[in-house]
């Protein structure tokens, strides 16, 4: 038992793989999403057989594979097509684009988004559900403590509680402080799940946030400007993602004015002599 | 094959109707304003909005309030026959399906009932005048001013919801005392105010006694309904049914969890009688269930007119022409271009739906219908070994079909046993001994998994954790030796 305790610290991905797994449980068996084996098989599939190709090509570390099943799982979750082959595209696109569009070596987009963003917007076959997640007290709790969780172990709990307070205080002002409606109505909005997970499980990527603390900060501000103003001013659904997208264009900038140490999955242990 | 179609059951029997505006009343009659049907088109930034009065007051008395988005124009608005609402509630309603056993002694026929959720003055001048200069004062604007139909309708703009509240009071329309603090928001939106009353005059010149639907239609990125209106002067839920039209696939709800009501469930013979009540039944406890705070998905379907496949599967009623769906504003459709129905139905209260309902169009085109089945037995002589085991099935398709009665609607099916045990009355003495051995488990019946299956595949799970974990040498064999 320590051994397995053991094994799951070692790596934060072991952490987000439970928890992705355990809100797609979640959905299925309390929310009754139609358990649709097939699209996650896809997306799942997709994702590691790329990630394999690009492994044996590469020459690189086996236990990158992990991030390829963070990456299918966060899909499984968001996203939704019509047809396998958009599903395909959005794996493909996600994880090719970690190999693929890299700046000082290091990839520019978080994987997921950029899959479902390609999905969408080139297909037109797929969306995101915003609403599948309903905002119930249970689940913001549930996803708030795993999420906390994860982002501790990944020293990333900056980028989400930056991006959570910049959202929340934006929409305070204008749902409750401008319109008058009154604070249910902006708790209501803060609860959604959808905006809950993204918080915690997407925008904390460790790999495509800037290096440096104060640059992440000031990046996950912009996120959550961005995403307000297009739904403020346009109307525009989940705009997280959208923007997120956006300003992840804008990171190795970041990363070349305030410099910081580049993150690693498995940090190098002391070797210790392990009795067989 | 035998088809037969059962007309339709009235369900749901609510009283009036809200909308997503409220309806207000003049004189102090109280108003319960529990039910609206509308019909949502949606096309690019463009929202083609049908409200259905199903107002049981004196027409005097109505009036209606709804937020919208810009200043409309007259030809925005117009009158449509009820017509279309039945048309599209009689063919996306939740349905009942009747099967036919066959004789094993000796074809599948269907037959189909559905379980249709039938819902069922031009001013004087010095008047037009006063009301004016009276709006004036109290920061009310009045932006356009039409008759259509039988309505009397002005489009306000208002810098702050107390003048627009003491405006209407003013002007005779009863405001719930709550509505101004729902007003504020919208006014700071931006929203105009859509507000209707009947005109008695134009009521009797077009010989109908009944308030026919308001459509309007305006361009803009918002696509929501403001349902937060309508529950300003509703103490309980309310239920409103969304007939949406789009060119790609479902719509669905952003901001609540958008939820299919269950569906193809077995049910006994008996609940034909009562489909109403039983479907109302469903709906609450689903609503319930789901923590009464979701929207239900009733319908979705392809009804693009050159759609080879199936347009309703059974069909309830004649399926809408294109001409029906041109009137809800779906005017698209009637060039064969792809159109997409999605029904939705939301039962919300104040509690639980603090937000607007806000939507989205999918790209979604996979087909749902809500319906239940009924399974008729086999006729005729049942005496033969198969027409026993056929019997023995039965009776236990029957408990299943009383469980699962109980679990969709709550029903106590204690007093319908005898629906299950009847059955036994058919049976051969030697077929009742046998089916009541006592090795046969209550869940060995025909179609559940068997006994021995179950212990076969219990003791293999059990052999191959032992092997895992022997493997491992967590487990380990007490040695036997001296």
């Amino acid at each position: 038992m320590p051994s397995l305790i053991t094994f799951f610290r070692r790596d934060a991905r072991h952490f987000q793989i439970i928890f992705l797994a355990g809100f797609l449980a979640y959905g299925i068996v309390a929310l009754q999403w139609d358990a649709e084996w097939l699209r996650y098989a896809i997306l799942f599939g997709s994702c590691l057989s790329v990630q394999a190709i690009f492994i044996r090509w590469r020459r690189l570390p086996w236990h990158s594979i992990k991030s390829a099943m963070v990456t299918g799982l966060g899909m499984s979750l968001l996203l939704k097509a019509n047809a396998p082959w958009v599903l395909v595209l959005a794996a493909v696109v996600a994880i090719a684009s970690k190999f693929l569009i890299r700046i000082d070596d290091k990839h520019v987009f978080n994987p997921g988004n950029l899959g479902i963003a390609a999905a969408v917007l080139l297909t037109g076959e797929a969306w995101v559900s915003p609403g599948q997640w309903g905002s119930g007290a249970a689940l913001v709790f549930l996803v708030g403590a795993a999420g906390c969780m994860v982002v501790l172990r990944v020293g990333r709990i900056d980028t989400s509680l930056a991006f959570l307070g910049a959202f929340a205080a934006l929409d305070f002002a204008r749902q409750v402080l401008y319109l008058g409606w009154e604070p249910e109505v902006w708790l209501h909005r803060m609860t959604n799940g959808s905006l809950l997970l993204f918080s915690f499980f997407m925008i904390t990527d460790p790999m495509t946030t800037p290096k440096a603390r104060g640059a992440r900060i000031g990046w996950s501000i912009a996120i959550a400007v961005l995403a307000f103003v297009l739904g403020w001013r346009w109307w525009v659904n989940a705009t997280p993602i959208w923007a997120l997208l956006i300003v992840s264009a804008i990171t190795p900038v970041l990363d070349r004015i305030w410099k910081g140490e580049a993150f690693l999955w498995i940090k190098p242990e002391p070797l210790k002599t392990i009795p067989n | 094959m035998r088809a037969l179609v059962i007309q339709a059951l009235a369900l749901l029997a609510h009283q009036a109707g809200a909308f997503c505006g409220f309806y207000v009343a003049k004189a102090d009659a109280t108003l319960f304003n529990d039910r609206s049907e509308i019909i949502l088109v949606r096309d690019g930034q463009r929202t083609i909005l049908t409200m259905s009065n199903d107002f049981k007051g004196d027409v005097k008395d109505f009036a209606l309030v709804v937020p919208v988005p810009s200043v409309l124009q007259r030809d925005d608005i117009k009158v449509v026959e009820r017509r279309v609402f039945d048309a599209l509630d009689a063919y996306s309603a939740p349905r009942l399906v009747e099967y036919y056993d066959e004789n094993p002694c000796a074809q599948w026929r269907y037959a189909e009932m559905d379980a249709q959720e039938s819902m069922a003055a031009p001013l004087s001048n010095t008047a037009t005048r006063k009301m004016e200069m009276s709006a004036k004062d109290k920061g009310v604007t009045i932006e356009a001013r039409y008759t259509v139909g039988e309505y009397d309708i002005l489009i306000l703009s208002a810098t702050e919801s107390v003048g627009l509240k003491d405006w209407l009071v003013e002007n005779g329309y009863r405001i719930p005392q709550a509505a101004h603090e729902v007003l504020d928001p919208y006014i700071k939106s931006n929203l105009k105010f859509f507000v209707v009353k009947v005109n008695l005059d134009q009521l009797s010149a077009t010989g109908f006694n009944t308030l026919r639907p308001i459509q309007i239609r305006f361009d803009s990125h918002k696509f929501m309904l403001p349902i937060r209106l309508g529950m300003a002067n509703s103490n309980g839920s309310q239920d409103m049914i969304v007939h949406a039209f789009t060119r790609t696939g479902r719509v669905e709800c952003v901001n609540y969890r958008t939820v299919k009501v269950p569906t193809d469930r077995n049910i006994p013979l008996f609940v034909k009688q009562r489909f109403g009540p039983f479907y109302k039944d469903l709906f609450a406890r689903a609503h319930r269930r789901e923590g009464r705070n979701t929207v239900f998905l009733e319908y979705a379907w392809t009804v693009t007119p050159s759609f080879n496949g199936m347009k309703c599967d059974p069909c309830v009623g004649p399926p809408p022409m294109t001409r029906e769906f041109a009137q809800a504003g779906a005017d698209w459709s009637q060039q064969g271009a792809p159109t997409f129905y999605t029904r939705m139905h939301v039962r919300y209260a104040r509690d639980r739906f603090p937000q607007d309902l806000v939507f989205q169009v999918t790209p979604n085109t996979e087909h749902f219908q809500a319906r239940y089945v009924l399974t008729h037995p086999a006729q005729g002589d049942l005496t033969c070994s198969e027409g026993q085991d056929y019997l023995e099935g039965l009776f236990y398709r029957r408990h299943r079909e009383l469980e699962e009665l109980n679990a969709l609607t709550g029903w106590d099916v204690e007093k319908h046993r005898d629906y299950a045990s009847e059955v036994k009355k058919r049976m051969s003495p030697e077929q009742l001994k046998k089916m009541e051995a006592p090795w046969v488990l209550p869940f060995s019946g025909p179609g559940g998994p068997s006994a021995p299956l179950i212990i076969a595949l219990a003791a293999s799970v059990a052999l191959l954790l032992h092997k895992i974990l022997d493997r491992r040498g967590q487990l380990k064999q007490p040695s036997v030796t001296a």
